[in-house]
């Protein structure tokens, strides 16, 4: 009997977590849904009526904003700065982040004290000199500069080493053991067994980078290698002043490629910033 | 095709140590070194250099004006200015988001289904756009027309937050702590499935309640990651630029500029490197500063818990 009467009062308990969590994503989620709503709202009719259901459809914003935004460019522009950060993450970062945990060699403790360094000094805070160095490498306004500065991750180093660290010895050793090179160690053994801790940050790179508004605004002027949220900005204070359909489905067009791409990977993206957070000290 | 005996038999060496592995260490490391040098070390003794100089970028051009960066930073008490609003900001972000953030994992935490669901409603906007959904915002809050002064500004008889030099940086720092609440919720709920259950148990047991299990076994557990959190968002709050540009561009008359908004607006708007220079060398020192205390903070809580 007290069971049951047990059982009773938890299920209510559930039920008013699940209700309390409800009230809390409407505040989460109502950006979003003004977002889409404004977006598909007849031009003329987003300031009649109620502001939150969507009674005149209208595909007039997307069609404006498709015919006037380059936004093909800074999608191919994102693309292939966030794949290109990526990929030479991977060619710089697995290599020396095994170095640093796993081959012994002088001065292997100076290189991840450099490391450590290097993750206590923010990007964001040395902006400027970064944009004096690469406007003395006439590199302002390319994709380079947007790439170039991030390669050498060392948060990716970091967590790649706590990653290989946390794999046996021996492995490496027995494969060292039947005389391979180095070089053969890390392309048949390295490379494959680091591919849950790549996935990991490149999901994190991906993100950041995709999302990135801070960057593009120091190093680019024009919008020859804008990315998408610095091209969509760009676009929007100089054109769209005032006309909030087109500026939603800007804004509309920015968010979906990750939002999809959240949708696929969210176990991965959300585990991996769980992980990244416990190791960063 | 036969597999040639000799190849199979072949006897187990000693590994050759010759020219290749002892090099290859340093074949593998050297190129990240060059690149964290040149984009991490060199920028920040770069920055100290150039706050004595004139920089003309576009010249090329550079000429020493002694202290007169930092004298003029001080006259126009910009850099103080935003200083006290980057302060502000984080007063006004990290205690609200770590509270929410808290208690929404500890509300989710306690669910027996839907866990992943809810998390992934309160992630959504970590992962979108920043600059985006600034935008959205932007026009949740114009005078008037906007929804945010049609119902809850109207309702307390607060308009225009945008435009006002008292409500500007409150209204970016709502956005501040709507796209981070996701992010503690994601660290807590991962520090949360940490806490021994045994010892929960072993309370619940004794007769404590909820809130004397959270107080005296899960907080002290999650305390690490509680100073993860501060430190990490108030870092945030140091580098916050997205929405101020897009929402307020750091007006009315500076009431929202934070330190991250006036170096863009010194070095890159206004081409004024020294001057830019300045506000780089505050941000580094504030961000080390943070570190440090993490450090403090840290290494506190771990002999705590090993005594």
């Amino acid at each position: 009997m007290t069971t049951h009467a047990g059982e009773t009062r938890s299920r209510i308990m559930q039920a008013g977590i699940h209700i309390a969590l409800a009230a809390g994503a409407v505040f989460m989620l109502l950006p979003f849904w003004l977002m889409l709503r404004t977006s598909f709202t007849a031009p003329d009719q987003i300031f009649s009526g109620n502001v939150l259901t969507l009674t005149h459809f209208s595909l007039d914003n997307y069609a404006r904003v498709f015919a006037e935004v380059p936004l093909l460019r800074y999608y191919l522009n994102g693309f292939v700065v966030v794949g290109t950060i990526f990929l030479g993450q991977v060619v710089i970062c697995v290599p020396a982040a095994y170095a640093l945990s796993r081959l012994r060699f002088a001065g292997r403790e100076l290189g991840l004290w450099i490391v450590l360094a290097a993750m206590m000094v923010p990007y964001h805070a040395t902006a400027i000199p970064i944009y004096v160095l690469l406007s003395q490498f006439g590199l302002i306004n390319t994709h380079g500069a947007l790439i170039l500065p991030f390669i050498g991750s060392a948060f990716s180093v970091f967590l790649l080493r706590q990653f290989f660290l946390s794999i046996p010895q021996s492995v490496f050793e027995s494969a060292r053991l039947d005389g391979a090179s180095p070089y053969r160690i890390l392309i048949h053994i390295v490379f494959p067994m680091a591919r849950p801790a790549i996935i990991t940050f490149g999901i994190l790179s991906f993100v950041s980078h995709w999302n990135d508004y801070f960057w593009p605004s120091f190093v680019l002027r024009n919008d020859f290698a804008a990315t998408v949220p610095f091209g969509i900005v760009r676009f929007l204070d100089q054109e769209l002043g005032a006309d909030y359909g087109p500026q939603m489905a800007a804004a509309t067009l920015t968010v979906l490629p990750l939002l999809i791409g959240f949708l696929i990977a969210q176990r991965q993206l959300i585990a991996g910033i769980a992980m990244s957070s416990g190791q960063v000290d | 095709m036969s597999v040639s005996p000799a190849s199979v038999l072949r006897p187990i060496t000693m590994p050759r140590v010759g020219f290749a592995p002892l090099v290859a260490p340093y074949v593998l490391v050297a190129p990240l070194l060059g690149l964290i040098f040149i984009f991490a070390i060199l920028p920040a003794a770069l920055a100290l250099f150039l706050t004595f100089f004139e920089t003309d970028i576009l010249a090329g051009t550079m000429r020493f004006v002694g202290t007169a960066n930092f004298a003029r930073a001080a006259d126009r008490g910009n850099v103080l200015n935003s200083l006290r609003v980057t302060f502000l900001y984080t007063v006004l972000t990290v205690p609200p988001s770590m509270i929410l953030g808290l208690s929404i994992a500890l509300a989710i935490n306690g669910l027996r289904r839907g866990r992943m669901f809810w998390q992934a409603v309160y992630f959504l906007p970590v992962a979108a756009t920043l600059v985006a959904m600034s935008i959205v915002w932007r026009w949740m809050f114009v005078g008037r027309k906007g929804i945010i002064d049609q119902t809850f500004g109207q309702a307390i008889g607060l308009t225009d937050w945008l435009n006002s030099p008292v409500l500007s940086l409150p209204a970016v720092a709502i956005v501040g702590n709507w796209q981070q609440i996701g992010f503690v919720v994601i660290l807590y709920l991962a520090a949360l499935t940490a806490v021994p259950r045994h010892l929960l148990e072993a309370a619940r047991v004794d007769g404590a309640g909820a809130w004397s299990r959270f107080w005296h076994v899960t907080w002290p557990s999650i305390g690490p990651t509680t100073v993860f959190v501060g430190i990490i968002t108030s870092v945030d709050a140091l580098r916050v630029f997205d929405t101020i540009s897009t929402m307020t561009g750091g007006g009315p008359s500076r009431s929202s500029q934070t330190l991250a908004h006036l170096m863009w607006e010194r070095g890159i708007y206004f081409f004024d490197i020294g001057g830019g220079s300045v506000v780089t060398l505050v941000l580094l020192a504030l961000a080390l500063a943070a570190t440090a205390v993490q450090r403090l903070l840290t290494a506190r809580l771990e002999r705590a818990g090993t005594r």
